[in-house]
């Protein structure tokens, strides 16, 4: 059966369980249609907490609804299906080279501690679950696919999207953080003793698992978690001592008054580690797999994983097709001198450039780490973006939070999208279907897929959705106009 | 058959009114239990409904409001929230009186949480305060009057509000007002969007998940100092603990009554159905079936019942509406008005109801006999020959009264049940003396502390009355972890609860150095249970940590404490003082052992109790208890007239030949003496076997949440029960004898 064949049975399939689901709604039998229905495709149904009480529960699907902003034809066949995964955090929370103990002075370090970190490789899992429900032809996975630039996330993040056996423990067997249950830190949440409470899911997360797998090529990005220390310092051999060390911060010290705006944050970071740690802190076992192998070994190891050559060696910048109508742009956006803010250096703005002109008549999707419009050099990329009218959308990840967002240029425009996490709440992937409309332009439809919850994968979604620092009360899972709609490309 | 039992009941007169006496009693006590337990029991729910009492109420250290609302509108299941600032020891003054310990509460907009009894909530106007109901109904005041609050001067009370979140002045030490901010910001010249706050009040979507809102507001909490947490749960879990144990003590009194008169009348049903065998062996030879003759005895039971059992549930709901209302005033409750009436009604029912099944019962049974075998029957006390006539005519009494050992069981049973509540009672009412006064009831085991370590332990514990001494340790620390709260650490060499022993909420006792039992209120605070780590930092700079073995309800200080043994203190601070806490045998002469203290150059002072300001609750308290207890007495004085008053009838006969033979009045009352000792002296001496077995225990396990209770009868008040019944008895005597001798000779020697 061809790919094209089985897009149009997908969305046949899907379209008449949307229209179930929202004739059951319609009819007053709302509640146990959704809480029957298949998780994954929030237009089937999706995590609503409509009591406002701070626990989830199924609730309806969210219908496609259109964008007005850049208007095209009727859609028509499809050109191409694809997913998006990324933010994904794989994280070992055992790790000496981390600073959890930050997270309670709030922004911008609210990212260093998570209720729900531990599970971070069973919560990949399922979302790579829920994707592959989905049947895209390709999944980009548009980078911070792990959380600290260690050698053992790579290698934990790797096996659970290839498929196999994946070992989410390091150090001595079982878990050994900041959040067992005698911690006598009142800001961890230790799920042995507080609210909600859920008793074993720490020695539950540390057990070894078989990962499903992404059932399609999938093609990675580099974020800044994925080749600097906390997605903030490049790795040192100060860093590294502690990294494969015994000594874990696990405490603030009372004198400290780290800086607040993001270049201060990233050196008190690097000063903590390289520094605090000698001094203080507690025995834990040390894990030589902790060590952080460098950024150009990562783009190696992850561009071997993905089967995939970049552009120059070094940085993850490359292009594929998927299908015979979509040229995939995947950008490099990572500044390897730290911080978090994109970086596009003037090669790759060149790059670019040819990538683009080589595309011909295929409409152009560019994949990224860090939005272009707020990176370094994203402006001028964005300008060479405007003057292609086969370019359908970029679409990017870093800020956690479903956005989508027009952008008008001469040749009619295309749209920014961004894609909320796997760490944070809504903890969902993105789907996207490319469709051919009438008149000549194209119809991007997209929608979110929540990851399916089994396991500790469900207790992770609860915990992410309670986090009072985290993606609920930031808004994360944005408006419903960013997330399942349908987005034309006028034709030009 | 109406009419059958209107004709017997008139033929009767004075048995249907004795009856009708005890029901009265029976339901006294009921209508009094029912009134104050209902009372209590849904005060705090009604009035937190009413004043809208948020599910979480956080105080912290004065923060800039923009600062906390942005962490607090990040919490999960968030319903709404609003903020206050408090003001603490203002000086309130109207009408001559003073009151140092205001707490004026700034009102920064949004929900308010208290409930308006009387004239209405602060508007825009100038010039207004809303105070609470304690203030107002202490000082007389009332709307329209006026309050000078502190430097803010002269206010008018434009409104009374009732806030169930702590109990009224002056039970609470602090007297509330409120005001609002643009009053204050007016008077002070700022903007009032410039208002710090030093309280949250934190409505839920569902109150049941406060737990899960209350991890998360801890782990955003970082920077804010003294933040401490009560749910409304908390709240009624701490009012309702006093006022828990009372609505226990009522509804077992109540079902005591009610068990009570259902034997005693049930025994009087029996007594009276034998005494009219005859007539029912005639009236079933007539043809009347047994059903008929059981429904005639239960209209009169119900004739009877009912109009008794009214007016004793309205005497006693009336009886204890007053201290009832004034009790839950004292708790910032409010009373139940007309909801009470339902429960007043079902209780009318059931009172009723027991009469009525218990004077029912034996006429079925006996109706349903043949008529000729019921005719055969007659006196239902067998006499006994051949047992001698010892003890003279009290003795003669004593067997009169014994002869009917079903009966004198159960009179006995009833006295002896009356006794064990009354001796109750009043163990209860020394216990809430030594609350106001003795440390040891709160958890505190010693009542003296004096300056002084291990070096003159030797030389206290050998002091005549004194039954133990113990180097005590007090750390006033911090939580290690920068969360601003302030803890209390308390260590004994030792085991810890010789001295000081909070009741065990969870967990176990602490049983060795790196241990400790945690106070709840610091428990809460940072999250912390069985197993969980407490990490303390000491003035001295040094950290501390100890494993959490138990919970412990902890009055002291909030909660805010914990009991750990002294050897990581003193290793991580060698220079804390130690002081010895001293325990009294229970006999020792308090003054002596503190002049030989003195002597001996370790002068002592006394160990404060916790709930010293409660004095006016606990006088409150008393007198329901009181209010109750006179409606018990007024049972067990029933319970004995009607088993001398059925003696009497029974050994009519016998008293006229008696009389005959020339005994005179004495002698007579010495016959019903005997017959009233032989039932009061044992009910009396197995009713104080029942309070120190059964009901004293069983009360300090319901009270076990509140504090250690100790209510064991002492000798005088076993010695106060006895006397008690005695008089009772001799009331009693007095009353059957003037009745006996009332009656002719001839109409008793005619019996026999």
């Amino acid at each position: 059966m061809s790919a094209r064949r089985i897009g149009v049975l997908a969305a046949a399939a899907v379209a008449v369980l949307a229209a179930v689901a929202a004739i059951a709604a319609a009819c007053g039998s709302g509640a146990p249609a959704a809480e029957t229905a298949r998780p994954g495709s929030t237009l089937v149904s999706t995590l609503v907490d409509p009591d406002g009480d701070g626990f989830l529960q199924r609730g309806p699907g969210e219908p496609l609804r259109t964008r007005p902003e850049l208007p095209a034809g009727r859609p028509g066949r499809t050109l191409a299906t694809f997913g998006q995964l990324t933010d994904t955090h794989v994280r070992d929370e055992e790790s000496p080279a981390r600073v959890p103990f930050l997270d309670r002075l709030g922004a911008p370090f609210t990212s260093t501690f998570r209720p729900q970190e531990a599970e971070s490789d069973q919560v990949l899992d399922a979302g790579v679950r829920s994707l592959d429900r989905e049947h895209p032809q390709a999944v980009f996975v548009t980078g911070d696919i792990t959380d600290s630039a260690q050698e053992n996330e790579l290698d934990q993040a790797i096996a659970t999207l290839r498929g196999g056996r994946v070992d989410p423990d390091s150090g001595a067997r079982g878990y050994d953080g900041v959040q067992q249950a005698d911690s006598p830190d009142p800001f961890f949440y230790r799920p042995d003793v507080d609210a909600p409470r859920f008793p074993g899911l720490l020695a539950r997360a540390e057990r070894p698992f078989t990962a499903t797998g992404l059932r399609a090529p999938w093609y990675p990005t580099v974020g800044n978690h994925d080749v600097l220390v906390q997605g903030e310092v490049p790795p040192t051999a100060a860093i590294e001592r502690v990294a494969t060390g015994n000594r874990l911060v696990d405490t603030l010290d009372p004198s400290l008054r780290p800086p607040r705006d993001e270049a201060g944050a990233a050196a008190a970071t690097a000063r903590l580690l390289a520094e605090h740690a000698a001094s203080s802190g507690r025995r834990v076992p040390a894990d030589p797999r902790r060590r952080h192998p460098g950024a150009a070994a990562i783009v190696d190891r992850l561009a071997r994983a993905a089967g995939v050559t970049p552009a120059q060696a070094g940085r993850l910048d490359y292009a594929v097709d998927v299908g015979a109508s979509v040229r995939a742009i995947v950008l490099d956006t990572v500044n390897r001198a730290g911080g978090s803010r994109g970086l596009l250096p003037p090669g790759e703005l060149r790059w670019l450039r040819a990538e683009l002109a080589r595309a011909g008549s295929r409409w152009v999707l560019v994949f990224t780490h860090n939005p272009l419009e707020s990176s370094a050099g994203g402006e001028a990329a964005l300008r060479a973006l405007d003057a292609d009218p086969r370019v359908v959308a970029v679409v990017a990840g870093n800020r956690h939070r479903n956005t989508i967002e027009p952008r008008r240029a001469g040749g009619g425009g295309y749209w920014l999208i961004g894609t909320s996490s796997l760490a944070d709440f809504p903890q969902q992937a993105r789907m996207f279907r490319l469709r051919a409309a009438s008149g000549g332009g194209v119809v991007l439809e997209t929608w979110m897929v929540d990851q399916d919850g089994r396991g500790v994968a469900g207790p992770a979604r609860e915990l992410a959705y309670l986090d009072a620092q985290g993606g609920r009360p930031a808004g994360f899972a944005g408006r419903p106009q960013d997330r399942n709609v349908r987005l034309g490309i006028p034709a030009r | 058959m109406i009419a059958l039992a209107v004709a017997g009941l008139r033929a009767r007169r004075t048995r249907t009114l004795l009856a009708a006496l005890g029901i009265f009693a029976a339901a006294l006590v009921v209508g009094t239990a029912v009134t104050v337990g209902y009372g209590l029991g849904t005060g705090f729910g009604r009035a937190a409904d009413a004043a809208d009492l948020p599910d979480v109420i956080a105080r912290f250290s004065p923060e800039e409001r923009q600062r906390i609302d942005q962490r607090v509108r990040a919490l999960p299941n968030l319903e709404s929230r609003s903020y206050r600032f408090e003001v603490n020891n203002v000086v309130l003054e109207s009408r001559g009186r003073l009151v140092r310990s205001g707490a004026l509460h700034v009102v920064l907009g949004g929900r308010r949480g208290y409930d308006i009894v009387e004239g209405h909530d602060l508007t825009r106007r100038r010039g207004q305060v809303v105070i609470e109901r304690g203030l107002a109904t202490q000082w007389g005041l009332h709307p329209g009057d006026t309050l000078d609050v502190g430097r803010i001067g002269r206010e008018r009370i434009v409104g009374i509000a009732v806030s169930p979140d702590n109990v009224a002045y002056p039970l609470a030490k602090a007297a509330r007002v409120y005001m609002s901010i643009d009053e204050i910001a007016a008077r002070f010249g700022f903007a009032p969007s410039q208002a710090n706050a030093n309280l949250a009040l934190l409505w839920l979507r569902d109150p049941a998940h406060a737990d899960v809102t209350l991890t998360q507001a801890r782990a955003v909490s970082f920077g804010i100092g003294r933040l401490e947490f009560i749910t409304r749960d908390g709240v009624r879990l701490l009012i309702g603990q006093a006022a828990g144990i009372v609505i226990s003590l009522l509804v077992a009194f109540s079902l005591v009554a009610l068990a009570a008169a259902g034997t005693m009348l049930a025994a009087g049903a029996h007594a009276d159905v034998q005494r009219r065998l005859a007539a029912f062996g005639v009236q079933r030879a007539l043809g009347f079936t047994p059903r008929r003759l059981a429904g005639v005895q239960a209209v009169e039971a119900l004739a009877v019942a009912l109009p008794a059992g009214l007016l004793g549930i309205t005497a006693g709901a009336v009886a204890v509406a007053g201290p009832a209302g004034r009790l839950l005033a004292a708790l910032n409750e409010l009373p139940p008005g007309a909801a009470l009436l339902g429960p007043l009604a079902l209780a009318l029912l059931v009172v009723v109801l027991v009469v009525v099944a218990a004077g029912t019962w034996p006429a079925w049974r006996a109706a349903r006999r043949p008529p000729a075998e019921i005719l055969r029957g007659g006196e239902i006390a067998s006499r006994r020959p051949g047992r001698s006539a010892r003890g003279g005519l009290l003795g003669l009494g004593a067997r009169f009264a014994t002869a009917a050992r079903a009966r004198w069981i159960a009179a006995v049973a009833t006295i002896a049940v009356c006794a064990g509540v009354v001796t109750l009672m009043l163990s209860l009412a020394s216990l809430l003396e030594h609350l106001r006064d003795d440390p040891g009831t709160v958890g505190k085991r010693y009542s003296l502390v004096a300056q002084g370590g291990t070096d003159r332990l030797r030389e206290v514990e050998a002091v005549p009355g004194v039954d133990a001494a113990g180097v005590r340790y007090q750390v006033e620390a911090a939580d290690a972890f920068r969360l601003g709260e302030s803890m209390r650490l308390i260590a004994f060499s030792g085991d810890h609860t010789r001295f000081e022993a909070p009741p065990l909420a969870e967990g176990r006792r602490l049983r060795g150095p790196g241990e400790a039992e945690v106070g709840e209120g610091l428990a809460d605070a940072l999250g912390l249970r069985p197993g969980s780590m407490l990490a303390a930092q000491l003035p001295s700079g040094q950290e501390v940590r100890f494993r959490v073995a138990g919970i412990v309800r902890a009055l002291e200080v909030s909660g805010r404490i914990a009991w750990v043994r002294p050897a990581k203190l003193l290793a991580a601070s060698p220079g804390i003082q130690p002081s010895l806490a001293i325990r009294l045998d229970p006999d020792a002469d308090r003054g002596a052992v503190v002049r030989r203290l003195d002597a001996i150059g370790v002068p002592p002072q006394s160990a404060s109790g916790a709930t010293t300001r409660n004095g006016q609750f606990l006088g409150i308290l008393a007198a329901v208890l009181r209010g109750v207890g006179l409606a018990v007495g007024l049972v067990c004085l029933y319970a004995l007239v009607q088993a001398l008053a059925m003696t009497a009838r029974e050994r009519r006969s016998a008293v006229a030949t008696l009389r005959a033979t020339g005994a005179g009045r004495g002698a007579v009352a010495l016959v019903l003496a005997g017959a009233a000792l032989v039932v009061a002296v044992p009910g009396a001496l197995a009713g104080i076997v029942l309070e120190a077995l059964v009901l004293g225990p069983l009360v300090a396990r319901l009270a076990a949440s509140f504090a250690d209770l100790a209510v064991s009868p002492t000798l005088a008040q076993a010695l106060l029960v006895g006397l008690g019944l005695l008089a009772l008895a001799a009331a009693a005597t007095v009353l059957v004898a003037r009745r006996v001798l009332r009656e002719p000779v001839v109409a008793g020697l005619r019996e026999s």
